[in-house]
Formats: C-alpha cells, structure tokens, sequence
C-alpha cells in the first residue's frame, strides 16, 4: 500500500486513458463545481460587506463620453468654452496650451491640427489620464472633433476628471473641417508621442 | 521515468504551481479592495456592460480561492483548480482579444483597476499564463506505477 498522497493507484480496468479523457474522471467536476462555488459564495458575501461594493440592481455601466451631463443643466453656467478658429490658431506654439483630437484614430491619422495630440471619445480613462499627466504645466485645453458636439463630452469629461480649477477648457468650434478648410495649420500620420493610441 | 527526471518535473509543478497561484492569489485581492472600480473595469470591455456586476462580485474570491487551491490544497483538489484556472485564462484571454480586435481602448484590469492599456504584451501575457497552467496539468498529473509488462502474445 502506498502512503503517498501523491501517489495514484493504477486502474484496474485497463491503461489510464488519454489526457482528454481523465479529465471527467476521479471526481474532478464536482471538486471544480465546489472549488467554483466556494469562490462565487465568498466573493458575494465580502461584496455584501464592502465598503466599495458593486451594487447588482442600480449598476450601470459609464458612459465615458456623456459623464458631463450633470453639469449641463440649465442653471450651471457651461464650464467648457468654445473657441472660434482664430482664438485657437492664436494658440499654437504656446507651451501653456494643449489640443487634443477627439476622432477616431483613423481620422487622426488622415490629418489634424499640427501638434494635437489623439484623445479619442472612446479611449476611455486610460487615454484621458494620460491627456491629464500631460496637462500638467498647461494653462488651456483645446478639445476638438468632426463637430463642435463630438468634442464636447469630451473636454466635459476632462474638464471633471482633471479637477483643476486653473484649468481652461475649450472646444474648437467647428471642428476639425472648419479648421482644415479655413487651411490652418494641419499635419498627417498617428500621434506619435501618445502614451496610448489606437 | 528517471529519478532525476521525477525531481525535475516534481519541481517544475511545484514552482508553476507557487507562480500560478500566488499570481492569482495576488490579482484576486487587488480587485477585491474595490469591487465597484473592478466592474467598470468589466463594462470597459463591452462585453454585456450591464451584467457586469456579477463578474466584478465574483470572479476576484474565485480566483484567489483557484489561486489559494493551487498552492496548497491536496493532489485531487489541485487538479481540479488547474483546470478552473485554465477556463479562467481562456475566458481573459477571449476577453483581451476581443476588445484588443476592436479597437477599444481600456485598462486591462487584470489586477483591480487601471494598469497598463490591453495590448500585444497582454496578450502575450496571457498565452504565456495559459502555456504554463497547460504545463502544470501535465506535469502536476498524478503519479502513476508502471503498468504490469504484458506477456508476448503466441503468433
């Protein structure tokens, strides 16, 4: 007899099958079932716990890009300017300023305004955290999309999470077809010194 | 198998095992200290958003108890963590590639929130973790006595 809890007994009927095939035998689904169980009932009791805990019926996913509209009521003043073509053109070269570009990657890459960098409406925090350690320095943001409303939610959110109360942000009016047909100053290819891009 | 060959593969399960587990040991407790960022975290991926309370209320204690059962627990019952802990890999990596293949740009969240953005490197990341729990199943596999020699057959 062997003692060692390592150690299996040969089968008795027959070599031991194919690796596929022991895997339903020797119990193995009810211990997975259990093992499954135990996780599912611990985590949902420190969930009932938990200072931080995720409410099953009231959860709502966020939407990144409308996480302004508490602040858009009719008695808050608009905490995001907006920019004529002129006011943001008398901006580039400044080191207190910064412009992102709210489109898709692709619509990036096809041209925008020459030193923007890609912030795209569905990057979520990671880009936007990012946008916000490179505003660190910056007096003014300019937000900028097809439309002046695509960017909008966008320098909202930044606006939020930046949570500096120095801090200008604006919006391009227009957006980028104003911008490029007024024949401002645009460049091509994908943002080459975003942390994060796609 | 040579006595050599048995410490080796002895050894190798032992520390993949301690690796895999401690891993998701680890990654587990980071998501439980904020269960409600880890379900952002989830919704980010647009994979069914709104369910995803479940998952972020779940899957942290599951993993650290796969994690936990890895280590330590008795040869029928690790068994049975590999192969949770390889469903587990797999659903993360489907997850990974699928929001990686769409272009959505998120946190990966595989230890609570924020991190590093889903990627190349997670991905490979998570094939890796898949290689070594497929490693530790064949190596952790429970050892078997020779089979009795069958007698020649007469032709």
């Amino acid at each position: 007899m062997n003692d060692d809890p390592e150690f299996e007994p040969a089968p008795t009927r027959g070599p031991p099958g194919p690796t596929a095939a022991r895997i339903g035998g020797d119990g193995l689904p009810s211990r997975l079932a259990v093992l499954i169980a135990a996780g599912a009932a611990l985590g949902l009791l420190i969930n009932l716990a938990h200072p931080r805990a995720v409410r099953f019926a009231s959860f709502a996913p966020p939407r990144v890009c409308s996480a302004g509209d508490e602040h858009t009521g009719a008695a808050t003043p608009p905490a995001v300017e907006l920019l004529s073509l002129a006011e943001v053109a008398s901006l580039c070269g400044d080191p207190h300023a910064m412009v992102a570009d709210a489109r898709s990657a692709a619509r990036f890459a096809e041209g925008h305004v020459a030193g923007a960098v890609h912030l795209p409406c569905a990057s979520s925090r990671i880009a936007a955290n990012a946008a916000l350690d490179r505003l660190v320095g910056k007096e003014t943001l300019v937000v900028y999309g097809d439309s002046t409303e695509e960017a909008m939610p966008v320098a909202e959110e930044l606006r939020r999470r930046g949570d500096r109360p120095g801090l200008r942000v604006a919006v391009l009016a227009g957006g980028f077809p104003a911008w490029s047909q007024a024949g401002l100053a645009c460049s091509s290819g994908p943002c080459a010194d975003c942390g994060v891009h796609r | 198998m040579t006595p050599s060959g048995m410490s080796l593969r002895y050894t190798g399960a032992w520390l993949l095992r301690l690796g895999m587990g401690g891993l998701l040991v680890v990654a587990g407790l980071l998501k439980l200290r904020d269960p409600s960022a880890f379900a952002v975290e989830i919704s980010n991926y647009q994979l069914l958003p709104s369910l995803a309370a479940y998952p972020a209320a779940i899957l942290p204690a599951t993993e650290l108890v796969l994690g936990l059962a890895l280590v330590v627990a008795p040869a029928p019952w690790r068994r049975a963590a590999t192969v949770g802990v390889a469903v587990l890999f797999l659903f993360f990596t489907v997850a990974v590639t699928s929001a990686y293949a769409r272009g959505i740009n998120i946190a990966c969240g595989c230890f609570g929130g924020g991190g590093d953005a889903i990627g190349p490197l997670t991905l490979v990341r998570n094939l890796a973790l898949l290689l070594g729990i497929s490693g530790l199943w064949v190596w952790d596999a429970p050892l078997r006595p020779a089979a009795p020699a069958t007698p020649a057959q007469p032709s």
